[in-house]
């Protein structure tokens, strides 16, 4: 039974003229609102069995039992919340732009749109997306939150995060990371609601800024120095981070933390977060990661992944939630690493999930289908991920806040590095939208974006007994992603200066990569035009 | 024998393609530079932009393999980083040698970050969170300013590290040796201890405004703690030492620009480079008494320091770090997840592959210390043999235990590390060998040679299998046939590969194909610093490689590329191009390599990133 939490006093800070702690060019300031619009991706790896996935109904009212009826099962309750849009395609699908690798240039262009730098560990060549949204509208312009789960990983392969050009932004895969940061802001926050637990002489309070002064001064020491434009920008960064401490304990400044951010708030359900479950999701040793051709099953590091998975995956999500009660961070990712082997909520695989994706079982294109039942396990795969984005917005839903929920107040999107594992294909993505943006979005619904009638894609079509793979990709759905982004962007309440409008991101398809989009602006299918 | 694989922070580093293009994400070891297992290095290249090289033609390693399964066999094609040039390809004769831009403010890596809190503190494990190493409470490494979830983890992990030292006597002497009184021999307590480990954690003396600041803590000390005990202001002035920025970041701030534009660094600025070069950690008191007495500005002094550094165990770490960088190793790595046939090979099981990777390592620290070269990387006969291991080695493993043991084996079977189970076992497949795997990773991770992307689709390539080609090379030449993939395949991938067959995918000695019976064939005609050269069997080959200038800049470039932590930075192309030649010449031991590293101008001065 779902037990709603309302909120108290959320005290809808006045968004923070985008601070100058960002490395790239602003796009804009974030519309002034009474409750904050956070945007939230859920990222998997190596696609998913299309077919199963989008709901026979193409276009028009979405209801529980198109849902019932394949994948996205675990979301049926939900229904009135969703948006499918149908026909969007990511930029750079291998082959159509780069012809580097199909995973590094579907995650480094997902987020970026714009081609990825194979002389520099092929990472992405633009800002992400996450980070334009964070600069824009996160209180003190601060970074986005990008979260994971398994062992840390900087490689292209599990990055889709862009601080800079060239600059991976890792996920943070420790719970305990994440949960320090949020404990350290309870009871330092003063609202218009309620009282602060802290009175200004505890000697918390006092250690603090004692820390940030003597912080201050050993970066003012560096701030006076000649230095490059780079390294002045380090110095400055940082002592921004003071700044936003400094008004979390009470100081001047526009950051507020809402009276419910509270250890209480935490602690009780739906959240449930103590210190006790965090560190039950948050396995000490080492993490194995990734796995080829074969298993990594054995040891300490397999037990650590499947719990990191489960129990910390889990926690992640409700440290998601937390994060937008204490408003922290209202641009988040959740990222799940693709080179696993299921071990885990009675899913026993031997082969990874990139593997199986390939349906040959390892990291071979084409050819026959290498392993049993490879269409179940994918299935298997498919339907967890189903129940884990299921699981995130049940949870955001579960949390009142003003005249809604959590949830009403986001666009939290499940997206995909691809479309079909074995095709690589970017086209016709299988992308979901819950919460509406707070009514900016339309819920409820499916949405054709592109031309002619959508296609379920042929992911099921072979492997089922065996023989050879052939063609599991689908046509049409080509609909730069670009479009989906400017509409988030502006669903957010991010404006150009003159308070107009987003209208472009990135760049699109094509071997010469113009700047730009041909035909801007947001995909007004997808918006209510409120 | 020292197990290298444990304790190792396991940090995800991708080397495997999807589709045939390609191999590892990075070329040169970039993510594995910024991953948080690596010895002195990682995450901190040059500068925002300019200065930071490309990587090298060479381009990244690691291939997709063949399938597995016997329905399987569908195209193996070579990876390759991205690199432009077709085949052939010669590094240019036109090197500008120069000093590499580099930032001024790089922040301790997670890695630096642990072992400094170990030598300093004596804290390896954060008792309060599972004992797990500090870096785990850390956000990942990245390249960009600090972000608000670092900044707070590092708070919450000097929170934690101060309060752990305190409560543990051995530990708090590390920090404060003495008992602070308002009177008498303790009246000068904090002080003493403020400008002591001030000292130590800013790598340098502190200032008096810093020493007046951190003072002002202890001043305040009643207002700051719950009862204004020496304990608990001794803890949080170790607090604030943690947090600060100079502790944070290896900053590199002092002298005045030459006439060109070069800085000198100071001892303190070299002390801090050579720990952490060398050590990836933070100077000790005899390297800190040098810098004390501004002993660190000649090339003599450096050396001396590094000489006596080098014998360190803490170097020994480093090392093998080294190795892993630049042979794509490492947890996660497809080193790390070799898996054969039960069947077809009731020798190997996956538990054995963390000892052949330790064999591996132990080869190249035995190498190293002992006095080795190069050369002896690709020639020596030495191998570390356990029960484990001994029959893939054609041994009895009743004789020997489970600990490493150095054998001698026979040096026209078994020369240097690419004959050892690790490499083999990793560069091959499920159940078959894989000759444009371990053909490929020795022309582009050892040879260096720059061989471009093959053309999309070419890993759809089926391996042909009919009657007539009754040994693996006969099929995969017959593969790698076509117009389109012969230039790079027969000229340089599948001839290294080719003489590899001499072992089974499991590393052992064959002479014979296991499903034919037909005989082995390791007699190639192999590109090898741009010319054909014939060889007849494996031993022949590394005897070449061995010899190969091509080879020898390639080992030159990585460690140049891992000591200075910027990958293939052409203002280094001067050091390059003076280790390689000392290579060539013989009898330049890798010790010597490494001490030498710190002889350059650019490890005793720094430039400017131009804004």
């Amino acid at each position: 039974m779902k037990r709603r939490v309302f909120l108290r006093g959320v005290a809808g800070a006045a968004l923070a003229t985008p601070f100058l702690s960002s490395l790239h060019e602003k796009k804009a300031k974030g519309a002034a609102a009474t409750t904050p619009v956070r945007n939230v991706f859920f990222y998997t790896h190596n696609g998913c069995l299309t077919d199963r996935w989008f709901p026979k109904t193409t276009s028009g009212a979405l209801t529980a039992s198109d849902l019932m009826a394949g994948t996205l099962a675990p979301l049926a309750p939900y229904v009135s919340k969703l948006m499918i849009p149908r026909g969007f395609r990511s930029m750079n699908q291998y082959g159509s732009g780069q012809t580097i690798d199909p995973h590094d240039q579907a995650c480094g262009s997902k987020l970026t749109c714009a081609p990825i730098d194979a002389n520099n560990k092929r990472y992405a060549t633009a800002v992400s997306l996450d980070h334009t949204i964070a600069a824009a509208i996160n209180p003190a312009g601060k970074d986005p939150l990008v979260l994971s789960v398994g062992a840390a990983s900087t490689s292209i392969k599990e990055i889709i995060s862009f601080s800079a050009p060239g600059t991976a932004f890792p996920a943070t895969v420790n719970p305990t990371t994440v949960y320090n940061q949020l404990t350290g802001i309870f009871g330092s926050g003063t609202s218009s609601g309620g009282g602060s637990t802290v009175t200004p002489a505890d000697y918390h309070v006092a250690r603090g800024k004692s820390a940030i002064d003597l912080v201050t001064a050993d970066l003012n020491r560096f701030k006076a120095l000649k230095m490059s434009g780079a390294d002045q920008q380090r110095i400055s960064d940082w002592l921004d981070l003071l700044r936003q401490t400094e008004t979390g304990m009470g100081g001047t400044g526009t950051m507020v933390t809402p009276s419910s951010c509270s250890s209480a708030t935490a602690m009780g359900p739906p959240l449930n977060i103590t210190q006790a479950a965090v560190t039950a999701g948050s396995p000490s040793g080492p993490i194995a990661a990734g796995a080829f051709a074969g298993t990594n099953n054995t040891g300490t590091g397999a037990t650590n992944l499947a719990t990191s998975f489960t129990l910390g995956g889990d926690m992640m999500l409700n440290l998601i939630a937390l994060s937008m009660i204490c408003d922290t961070n209202r641009s988040i990712i959740m990222l799940y690493p693709g080179y696993v082997t299921f071990n885990w909520d009675g899913i026993m695989h031997t082969h990874d999930h990139h593997g199986l994706s390939h349906r040959t079982g390892d990291f071979s294109v084409g050819g026959s289908c290498g392993v049993t039942g490879v269409i179940d396990m994918i299935q298997q795969i498919d339907s967890w991920y189903a129940g884990k984005f299921a699981k995130l917005v049940g949870l955001l839903d579960s949390i009142g806040e003003g005249d809604g929920t959590l949830l009403d107040h986001t666009a939290t999107t499940w997206l995909p590095e691809l479309s079909d594992g074995a095709t690589h294909n970017t086209n016709n993505l299988p992308i979901i939208i819950a919460g509406g943006a707070n009514g900016y979005l339309k819920t409820g619904q499916v949405i054709n974006v592109d031309t002619g009638t959508p296609d379920a894609g042929k992911s099921t079509s072979t492997c089922q007994d065996g023989g050879s793979i052939g063609y599991t990709g689908s046509m049409g759905g080509n609909l730069p992603i670009n479009k989906l982004y400017v509409t988030l962007m502006n669903a957010v309440g991010m404006r150009n200066t003159d308070g107009s409008k987003i209208t472009t991101f990135g760049v699109m398809d094509g071997m010469n990569a113009n700047p730009g989009i041909s035909n801007p602006g947001e995909v007004t299918a997808i918006t209510t035009g409120h | 024998m020292r197990n290298w694989r444990a304790g190792a922070i396991v940090a995800a580093t991708f080397v495997a393609g999807c589709t045939g293009t390609i191999g590892t994400a990075d070329t040169s070891g970039g993510s594995k530079n910024n991953g948080s297992n690596q010895g002195s290095g990682g995450g901190q290249p040059s500068g925002s932009g300019s200065g930071s090289g490309k990587t090298p033609g060479s381009g990244g390693g690691a291939v997709s393999g063949s399938a597995s399964g016997s329905g399987g066999g569908s195209g193996t094609s070579a990876g390759s980083g991205g690199a432009t040039v077709g085949p052939g390809g010669t590094p240019s004769s036109d090197c500008a040698p120069g000093i590499a831009p580099t930032s001024q403010v790089p922040r301790l890596t997670n890695a630096q970050y642990d072992r400094t809190v170990r030598d300093l503190l004596g804290v390896s494990g954060i008792a309060a969170s599972g004992n797990v190493s500090p870096s785990t409470l850390l956000a990942t490494d990245q390249d960009g300013s600090l972000t608000s979830l670092a900044w707070s983890a590092h708070q919450t992990v000097a929170d934690q590290i101060a309060t752990q030292v305190m409560a543990d006597p051995t530990l708090k002497k590390k920090f404060i040796s003495c008992t602070p009184s308002t009177t008498g021999a303790g009246a000068t307590c904090f002080h003493d201890t403020i400008v002591a480990f001030g000292r130590k954690a800013f790598r340098r003396p502190l200032t008096d405004d810093e020493v007046t600041a951190f003072t002002k803590v202890v001043t305040n000390g009643a207002q700051l703690t719950a009862t204004g005990s020496n304990d608990e202001i001794a803890q949080a002035l170790l607090y604030m030492f943690l947090i600060s920025p100079s502790f944070i970041m290896r900053a590199e701030i002092t002298g005045s620009a030459d006439s060109a534009g070069h800085y000198a660094l100071s001892s303190y600025e070299v002390a801090s480079r050579l720990s952490y070069m060398l050590w990836g950690s933070t100077p000790d008191d005899t390297l800190s008494a040098a810098a004390d007495k501004n002993q660190l500005t000649t090339p003599a002094q450096i050396l001396a320091q590094a000489q006596r550094m080098i014998q360190d165990p803490k170097a020994h770490d480093m090392v093998a770090s080294f190795h892993q960088y630049y042979l794509l190793m490492g947890t996660n790595t497809r080193w790390d997840q070799a898996n054969k046939d039960p069947n077809l090979f009731p020798a190997f099981s996956q538990a054995k592959v963390p000892d052949m990777e330790n064999e591996t390592l132990t080869f190249f620290d035995k190498v190293t210390f002992g006095g080795g070269t190069f050369q002896d990387l690709l020639l020596s006969p030495k191998a570390y043999v356990n029960a484990n291991l001994a029959p893939l080695y054609g041994l009895n493993a009743s004789d020997y235990g489970t600990d490493l043991k150095e054998v001698t084996l026979d040096s026209a079977q078994r020369p240097g590390f690419l004959t050892r189970l690790a490499f083999l076992n990793a560069y091959s497949a499920y159940n078959r060998t894989s000759p444009i795997l371990r053909g490929a990773f020795i022309t582009k991770q050892v040879l260096a040679v720059p061989i471009g992307s093959p053309p999309p689709g070419a890993d759809t390539t089926p391996l042909p299998s009919t009657a007539d080609l009754d040994t693996n090379r006969k099929q995969v030449d017959q593969q790698t046939s076509a117009s389109a993939c012969a230039t790079c395949h027969h000229t340089y991938i599948n001839p290294p590969g080719f003489v590899m067959e001499a072992y089974n995918t499991a590393g052992a000695w064959q002479t014979k194909e296991a499903t034919t019976g037909a005989p082995i064939d390791t007699v190639v005609d192999a590109a090898i610093d741009g010319q054909l050269v014939h060889l007849s069997n494996p031993a022949e080959l590394m005897a070449k490689i061995a010899a190969s200038p091509g080879a020898q800049k390639q080992y030159a470039n990585k460690w140049v590329s891992y000591a200075y932590q910027r990958e293939g930075d052409p203002n280094d192309c001067g050091t390059v191009t003076t280790l390689t030649t000392k290579i060539s010449a013989g009898g330049y031991t890798i010790a010597n390599l490494i001490t030498d590293l710190t002889q350059t101008d650019s490890f005793r001065m720094r430039a400017e990133v131009t804004p």
